[in-house]
């Protein structure tokens, strides 16, 4: 199946932009889905809120994407936000992996993005 | 001696016998006037002739009943008289000379012996006379008075005998002409044909009986009437006058014509004839005679016998006509029965050869280059295999003066083809194979008789080189289009069905036995991203190439659509608009979309106008899935298309056919939804078992009269263990999961131990992949086992275990061990096995 699990959805909020990740997300569809999301943020963005809260499955290569979606936007001094609304298994995996180490997770997409702005210059790698 | 007739009758002697009587009277009266001697004694002689008048005047008055014996009585007492009368004269008077009338009569009216017996008499009385005379020179008185008369009678007799055997002569002319004439009379009033005799007026002369049988005019009316009056009908009067002017007219003496005229019978009917008729000119006169005979039998047998040439003539025709349709039938029947031209053409060439009974035929055909190629041969041992080029030979000539040829007397060295040259032919044909305007090949027969074939075979010939042609063309075209049908539908059917992990599979394609064509059934089984299986059984309305093409499109569509993550009803409905805005084609089709979910738990379909699909349930009587049922795709612009769900207990199948499977012909189709019901009912529960038994049992003998497509899906039931292959594909990883969910909810986990115990035994199956290298593609195994409360899964592959790598890649080693109990790996020679446990708490 080259077919993707995953279902991606990008929207912009001001100067934020918004990537709805839905579906399962592994080696199948992992690094695709990450160059497809770095593609949508442009230089002009502050942040990109990642929003897995309908995402079903993440393993390590969701979560090697996520890093490296963490890197390529700390290297341009633009944020990284991720919403995961807790208690399933995509929460567990990203707090087993300690992803919070380099990016902020949230429970809710509107939190995030205000805490973009709260956040000012917003330093990624900085708030464990 | 032929007795000749009397000269006179007994009346005309009679009254000449009183002339005699008389007239001696009388000069012996005037002599006793005269002076004379006293010797003679008057009164004596007075008595005499008195006495000789009184007889003379008695035999004249019964002159009429004198008969000839009285006549001699009387003639002999003449002579008495006439002795006494000489007695009385004297021997100087001249009475003897009355002896030379008596004797005159005697030989004029008797027979020779009646004159001599008169002769007898007078001799006998003179000699006594003259005895008793005394006178002189007695003898030479004697002989003077007997001789003279009897030579003067012997004279009489002669002339008389010549003149009785003229007169005989002349009798017997007169009875042959009367003969004669009686017999032609008879001749012509027994003649069967009827005879006419008119004279130069045109008035009727003779008219015989068969010409009374024939008009049915008597002779009495027609005798002294005009000719045309009787036997013309109307309009025909003028053509009898015209015939009658010119033959009356010819300057010949005889003239004799022959006429085939139509004539009319008394009652008005009329009838061919034929008159023969000759004229005959006797001095002045003319006599036209005609027979006349009534030739309609015979026209009519003429006919009849015409008839009956031109009907053996026709019937010759009919059977030459029915044996050629009848060759040309079987020509065209090979083009029917055959899909593939080498059969074809072997067929085709022994029956050409039969059509126009010919000891060989050949078919070339056409290759690359304009060369001739023998690619079926009857009568020869042998096909010749050696290429003609076009201009060559004799096959290589039909070719380029692309018109039937004919060899009355060929040399046979002269033809290339050795397997031909041996057979010796004298006699050939050749007719170009002409389609589309190319000549496609050449039809040669040949015979070893010279002159064998006609005119008539060359267009025999040509005819079945048409219908060959034709026929090629046909089997060519449908070899290619069935080629390519067949080929586009195998591709377009599932080659290999999907593994789909906790279902089984499996589907039949069976084509039409007695239909060549290639159906427009389908069927696709479609791993849908997150697991769940689409199952597609469909038709498509019409056969052949287009109906192949229209699979195409739909399954491409249908799996595109299906693959976005379409609900099944969406699916179709775009299934559906693509058939409606394909305005090149009106088309139809029928579809069951189902969508069997990753869990298994359910089934969500759609039906689109096709037959409902079947749930058969371990152990129970199958059922149909009803409802959903819409109208079939491309029938209506925006038609709606229902979604129904049922759910599907492990080890339920759901069974999707075409309907080939259940209509016969003659029997209504819920006949044969009851027959599946019971078929199914008693099947196997393996698929493939299950479709066997379907296929054998409801399309025995290998084929039904429609394509037949069935598609079994089973949701296995699931044990405390399973093991299950999958290839070595990142793409495999989403049915794994689903499966091990499936397994994980049988064997009692909460939602959350399911998660997380799938995403470990997922980061072991991604190690496994992302190290697959040159093995890509080489199936991992999954093996799960429920130990308690202990799930414990193995991940086998068959390569080395590569040590994580610092980074990215080891994370996943990290997330099993943080999600499982325990993590082993087990390298070993074989491959590596990934033992992963975990204790279920349940919810």
């Amino acid at each position: 199946m080259a077919e993707d699990l995953v279902k991606l959805d990008i929207e912009e909020r001001g100067d934020v932009v918004v990537a709805h990740v839905s579906g399962e997300l592994d080696i199948a569809g992992a690094s695709r889905t990450g160059e497809r999301i770095a593609e949508n943020v442009p230089t002009s963005a502050r942040a990109l809120v990642v929003n897995f809260s309908e995402l079903e499955f993440i393993d390590s290569s969701g979560v090697a994407m996520l890093f490296g979606l963490a890197r390529r936007l700390g290297s341009r001094r633009q944020q990284l936000r991720v919403v995961a609304p807790g208690g399933d298994a995509v929460s567990r995996v990203l707090e087993i992996v300690e992803f919070d180490r380099a990016a902020p997770i949230y429970t809710d997409v509107d939190e995030a993005i205000a805490d973009v702005g709260a956040d000012g210059d917003g330093d990624g790698d900085g708030d464990a | 001696m032929r007795r000749l007739p009397d000269l006179f009758d007994s009346r005309v002697k009679a009254r000449s016998l009183a002339y005699l009587f008389s007239a001696g009277a009388a000069l012996g009266l005037i002599t006793l006037a005269l002076p004379h001697g006293d010797a003679v004694k008057d009164l004596q002689l007075i008595v005499l002739a008195l006495l000789a008048i009184a007889i003379a005047a008695i035999v004249w008055v019964q002159a009429d009943r004198v008969s000839e014996w009285q006549l001699h009585v009387i003639l002999a007492c003449g002579t008495l008289i006439l002795t006494l009368a000489n007695y009385w004269t004297g021997a100087m008077s001249l009475y003897p000379i009355l002896y030379v009338w008596t004797a005159l009569y005697a030989f004029n009216f008797f027979d020779w012996r009646g004159a001599a017996g008169q002769m007898v008499l007078i001799a006998v009385g003179y000699a006594v006379v003259l005895i008793a005379q005394d006178p002189e020179s007695p003898v030479v008185r004697w002989v003077l008075a007997v001789g003279t008369p009897t030579i003067v009678g012997l004279l009489i007799l002669w002339m008389q005998s010549r003149l009785r055997e003229e007169v005989a002569r002349s009798e017997e002319g007169a009875r042959e002409l009367r003969e004669s004439e009686s017999r032609t009379r008879l001749v012509l009033d027994t003649a069967p044909d009827a005879f006419i005799a008119i004279d130069g007026e045109g008035t009727v002369m003779t008219w015989n009986a068969a010409a009374e049988a024939l008009f049915g005019w008597t002779a009495a009316e027609t005798l002294g009437n005009r000719l045309r009056d009787f036997i013309f009908p109307p309009g025909g009067r003028e053509g009898h006058d015209a015939r009658r002017e010119e033959v009356v007219s010819a300057p010949e003496q005889i003239k004799v014509s022959r006429f085939e005229v139509e004539l009319q019978r008394r009652d008005g009917s009329t009838f061919p004839a034929e008159e023969t008729i000759s004229r005959v000119r006797v001095g002045d006169d003319l006599l036209v005679s005609g027979f006349i005979r009534d030739i309609s039998g015979q026209r009519r047998r003429q006919q009849e016998r015409e008839a009956l040439l031109r009907e053996q003539a026709a019937r010759a025709e009919a059977e030459r006509v029915a044996e050629m349709v009848s060759g040309m039938q079987l020509l065209v029947d090979a083009a029917l029965t055959h899909d593939q031209l080498d059969g074809l053409l072997g067929d085709l060439v022994t029956r050409v050869r039969g059509v126009v009974d010919a000891d060989a035929a050949t078919i070339y055909l056409t290759e690359e280059g304009e060369r001739l190629v023998a690619r079926a041969a009857s009568g020869t041992r042998s096909t010749p295999s050696e290429a003609v080029p076009f201009g060559e030979g004799f096959a290589g000539r039909v070719a380029v003066v692309r018109e039937a040829v004919l060899e009355q007397d060929f040399d046979p060295s002269r033809i290339r083809d050795p397997a031909l040259g041996a057979l010796g032919l004298r006699s050939l044909i050749g007719v170009p194979l002409v389609a589309d305007r190319d000549v496609r090949g050449v039809l040669v027969v040949g015979a070893v008789n010279p002159r064998h074939f006609t005119a008539e075979d060359v267009g025999l010939l040509r005819l079945a080189a048409d219908r060959v042609a034709l026929a090629m063309e046909h089997v060519r075209l449908y070899e290619r289009e069935h080629r390519v049908a067949v080929t586009l539908q195998r591709s377009l059917l599932p080659e290999r069905l999907p593994n789909v992990p906790g279902f089984a599979v499996s589907a039949r394609y069976q084509p039409a036995a007695t239909e060549p064509g290639v159906g427009g059934d389908w069927f696709d089984v479609i791993p849908i991203p997150g697991g769940s299986i689409g199952l597609v059984m469909g038709d498509v309305a019409g056969k052949g190439l287009v109906a192949a093409s229209m699979v195409g499109q739909l399954r491409s569509a249908l799996r595109a659509y299906a693959l976005e993550g379409h609900e099944p009803a969406r699916v179709v409905e775009q299934l559906n608009r693509l058939l409606w805005t394909d305005a090149s084609e009106s088309r139809m089709a029928t579809l069951v979309y189902a969508v069997v979910d990753a869990t298994g738990a359910g089934v969500r379909w759609v039906n689109a106008g096709h037959l409902p699909p079947m749930l058969a349930i371990d152990g129970g009587t199958p059922r149909f899935l009803e409802g959903g049922r819409s109208v079939p795709l491309g029938v209506l612009p925006f038609p709606t298309f229902e979604e129904v769900s049922a759910s599907i207990e492990p080890g339920a199948t759901v069974v999707l056919y075409t309907d080939g499977l259940v209509e016969r012909p003659g029997s209504h189709i819920d006949a044969g939804l009851a027959r599946l019901v019971e078929v199914v009912g008693e099947a196997p529960d393996d698929p493939e078992a299950l479709c066997d038994h379907v296929l054998e049992v409801l399309v025995p003998n290998g084929g039904a009269s429609d394509d037949v497509a069935l598609l079994a899906l089973r949701n296995i039931p699931m044990g405390d263990r399973f093991n299950m292959e999958f290839p070595t594909q990142p793409e495999a990883l989403a049915s794994m999961r689903a499966l091990l969910r499936r397994w994980l909810r049988h064997a009692g986990g909460s939602e959350q131990e399911i998660a997380e115990i799938t995403t470990a035994c997922g980061e072991a199956a991604t190690n496994t992949i992302e190290h697959a290298g040159a093995r890509a593609g080489a199936p991992f195994e999954l093996s799960a086992r429920l130990e308690g409360d202990e799930v414990e899964l193995s991940v086998r592959d068959y390569g080395a275990w590569r040590a994580p790598r610092p980074g990215d890649q080891g994370r996943g080693l990290s997330l099993m061990r943080a999600l499982m109990d325990s993590v082993e790996v087990e390298p070993g020679p074989q491959g590596t096995t990934v033992r992963l446990r975990r204790r279920l708490n349940g919810a």
